[in-house]
């Protein structure tokens, strides 16, 4: 039962087990989150989730993960337990039309954009109104700019994107993948935004 | 029940009339086939499934013409009356077993349980899978779990009642599923037993009722088979012209020993019925992907692209592999695999698979980054090929061979021979490759016919000039 546990690891062992975690018994304050990653190829999506991933880990540990799907937990201070399960999509535009099988269902979206490319921008724009008419109701958008090391070759600023963000009512950061800056940040701020289930 | 026997009594009889007249080459054979076909009747005894066995028989053996029905033949006696010895053995068997079965008795239910052994047995299953699946089906036979074996028969029957839909027989094997799980927890065999110990216990039982039900539940509809069919015609397309780059796959990750891995696992998922286990197989074909795009990350200092890479080489591997019945497989998965344990990392690798199948159902010039003309001339010479070719395509199982030739008849109508007015100067080395490739399959088919008129004894040069007449 890796969910109920609280150290940070990943449950869901090799790919193989078909059998992991069963579902049942779980605490109330656990929540299990589907959270889906999108954005052009090449932006940095799935980096910025090994970053996350992996730094919750002692860096010297060899973890064996594929990289498309990923789970972690992260331990809020009102001590909930949010167990993500981070769903990667290809971002090559010949492969746009199949990502509605990926968000549906999702309880958060990362849209990732490349702060040195105007065109992944755009793209992000048109990831955001995909959600907007199809994704699930109530879903928690982030927008993230990668590559915020690389600020000299700057060409989409801050301003411009924390404006498109306020006016669709998403949460704005910008990261490095690199550096590790605001990785952590990034899926805190969406843990602490994610739905809680009513008690029942 | 009684309907049943007559119908049985009915087959049988007509069986026998036919192995009583069966032809001294072919006696043989039958007999082998007949006592057989007893042998198994008697150790298992589902009756539905051994009247469609015998009729098929019946049909399989007079359309070979073994069994002339309207010429009796100079059989001994004897042959045919040993014959019948065995079938009104069978008969009998069968009887006894479907009286027993009305009252309801143990024995009976210890029969079922010999059978599900026996389609475990032959079901390769992975090594992990078969503890549970015994330990399952011995904790059924005992007295104690007689009441859970009870409501599990009773479910199973419950479908004869009810014409074949997936979706519904999909919603009632869920609830039930969720159900038991329930009464395994409460009940007295499985007091004390851990969460793991129930849920193999579930897989048994998911395993037990789908092999059960295999036959009704798994692509039955008539546009289940059409969509099939299409996927395999398609793939038999793509394969011919579609490359890596096509679908944005790196150079460095082009592997073919690991694909080719990949691949066979895939081509497995039609020798499991249990949707655990078909789902196994997409997930180990998915686990080859994922430790290469390792590997290769690891030795080449490369960052992994998570999804960007690995979507487009499970397509290609998709296409490549052209799994059988791809869609009916993916829908069965859906619908009858636990739903509580179709989460996560599993739901997230089947999705890809799903959506590997929407692309290729989709595909077009522009999803392969290629020219409208480009795309439409490598469809139309991958068809003429196709067309050509002599043998089908290993994957192709399960495909209806009347569609297929009708396709094939619409094809030859509608399209002239290609090359046959171009210039030998003027070939592309592609259309050179094409056409060497469509010489070899013509120097095949050549060998195959002029031996097959050697059998037939017709002089090759006569029937070339009695086509020529016509």
């Amino acid at each position: 039962m890796g969910c109920s546990s609280s150290v940070p690891a990943r449950s869901t062992g090799g790919l193989n087990t078909v059998n992991n975690d069963s579902s049942s018994a779980t605490d109330s304050k656990d929540l299990r989150a589907k959270l889906v990653l999108l954005g052009d190829s090449g932006v940095g999506k799935s980096c910025i989730v090994l970053r996350f991933v992996r730094g919750q880990f002692d860096p010297t540990s060899k973890v064996t993960v594929g990289a498309s799907f990923l789970s972690q937990t992260l331990a809020l201070e009102d001590s909930t337990i949010v167990k993500f399960e981070i769903w990667d999509t290809a971002g090559q535009e010949r492969y746009a039309a199949l990502a509605p099988l990926y968000y549906r269902g999702a309880a958060a979206a990362i849209v990732v954009y490349d702060i040195t490319s105007p065109e992944s921008f755009s793209k992000a724009q048109y990831w955001v109104k995909e959600l907007q008419k199809h994704g699930s109701p109530g879903i928690v958008m982030v927008l993230v700019g990668n590559k915020a090391d690389l600020h000299e070759n700057r060409s989409v600023s801050s301003q411009d994107a924390q404006e498109y963000a306020e006016k669709n009512n998403m949460f704005f950061i910008e990261t490095s993948a690199k550096t590790a800056d605001n990785i952590n940040q990034l899926f805190e701020e969406i843990a602490k935004r994610l739905p809680r289930p009513t008690a029942s | 029940m009684g309907q049943a026997a007559s119908y049985l009594y009915k087959d049988f009889s007509n069986c026998a009339l036919r192995l009583g007249s069966c032809s001294p080459t072919a006696e043989m054979d039958a007999s082998t086939t007949c006592s057989c076909v007893a042998r198994r009747l008697i150790s298992t005894g589902s009756i539905a499934r051994w009247r469609i066995l015998l009729s098929c028989l019946g049909q399989h053996y007079a359309s070979r013409g073994i069994w002339k029905w309207n010429h009796p033949t100079r059989q001994p006696a004897h042959t045919a009356a040993r014959h019948l010895t065995i079938l009104v053995l069978v008969v009998n068997q069968l009887v006894r077993r479907i009286s027993r079965r009305a009252r309801g008795h143990h024995e009976a239910a210890a029969g079922e349980a010999a059978a599900a052994r026996e389609v475990a047995m032959e079901s390769p299953t992975s090594a992990a899978s078969r503890p549970d699946f015994y330990d399952f089906l011995d904790r059924m036979r005992r007295p104690a779990a007689a009441d859970l074996f009870r409501s599990i028969k009773s479910f199973l029957v419950s479908f004869s009642f009810h014409e074949p839909n997936a979706e519904e027989d999909g919603g009632k094997v869920q609830a039930f599923l969720t159900e038991m799980e329930g009464a395994i927890r409460d009940h007295p065999l499985w007091a004390n037993a851990t969460n793991q110990e129930i849920d193999h216990a579930l897989e048994g039982l998911e395993k037990y009722i789908m092999t059960k039900l295999f036959d009704r539940t798994f692509g039955t509809s008539a546009e289940d088979a059409i969509t099939d069919m299409e996927i395999s015609q398609k793939i038999g397309l793509l394969q011919q012209f579609v490359k890596p780059h096509h679908l944005d796959i790196p150079k460095v990750l082009q592997n073919e020993a690991s694909w080719l891995l990949a691949v066979k696992e895939l081509q497995k998922i039609n020798s499991f019925k249990a949707p655990r286990e078909k789902l196994l197989c997409i997930m180990s074909c998915c686990q080859v992907i994922n430790n290469l795009l390792l590997n290769i990350s690891m030795s080449n200092d490369r960052t992994l692209s998570g999804a960007d890479e690995f979507l487009p080489i499970l397509i290609y591997i998709t296409i490549k592999a052209n799994p059988p019945q791809l869609h009916s497989n993916l829908k069965f998965v859906q619908l009858f695999r636990r739903e509580t344990k179709l989460v996560s990392e599993v739901e997230y690798y089947l999705t890809n698979l799903i959506s590997a199948k929407m692309f290729i159902l989709d595909v077009n010039a522009r999803s392969l980054s290629m020219e409208e003309t480009e795309f439409q001339k490598h469809m139309e010479s991958a068809r003429l090929v196709t067309q050509i070719s002599v043998a089908s395509p290993s994957s192709s199982q399960g495909l209806p061979t009347s569609a297929r030739a009708r396709k094939e008849e619409a094809d030859v109508a509608g399209s002239k021979f290609p090359f046959m007015d171009s210039e030998t100067e003027s070939l592309s080395p592609e259309e050179v490759k094409q056409l060497h490739d469509l010489y070899r399959q013509v120097v095949s088919r050549y060998t195959l016919l002029s031996k097959a008129l050697t059998k037939l004894s017709i002089d090759e040069d006569q029937l070339l000039s009695s086509v020529d007449d016509s």
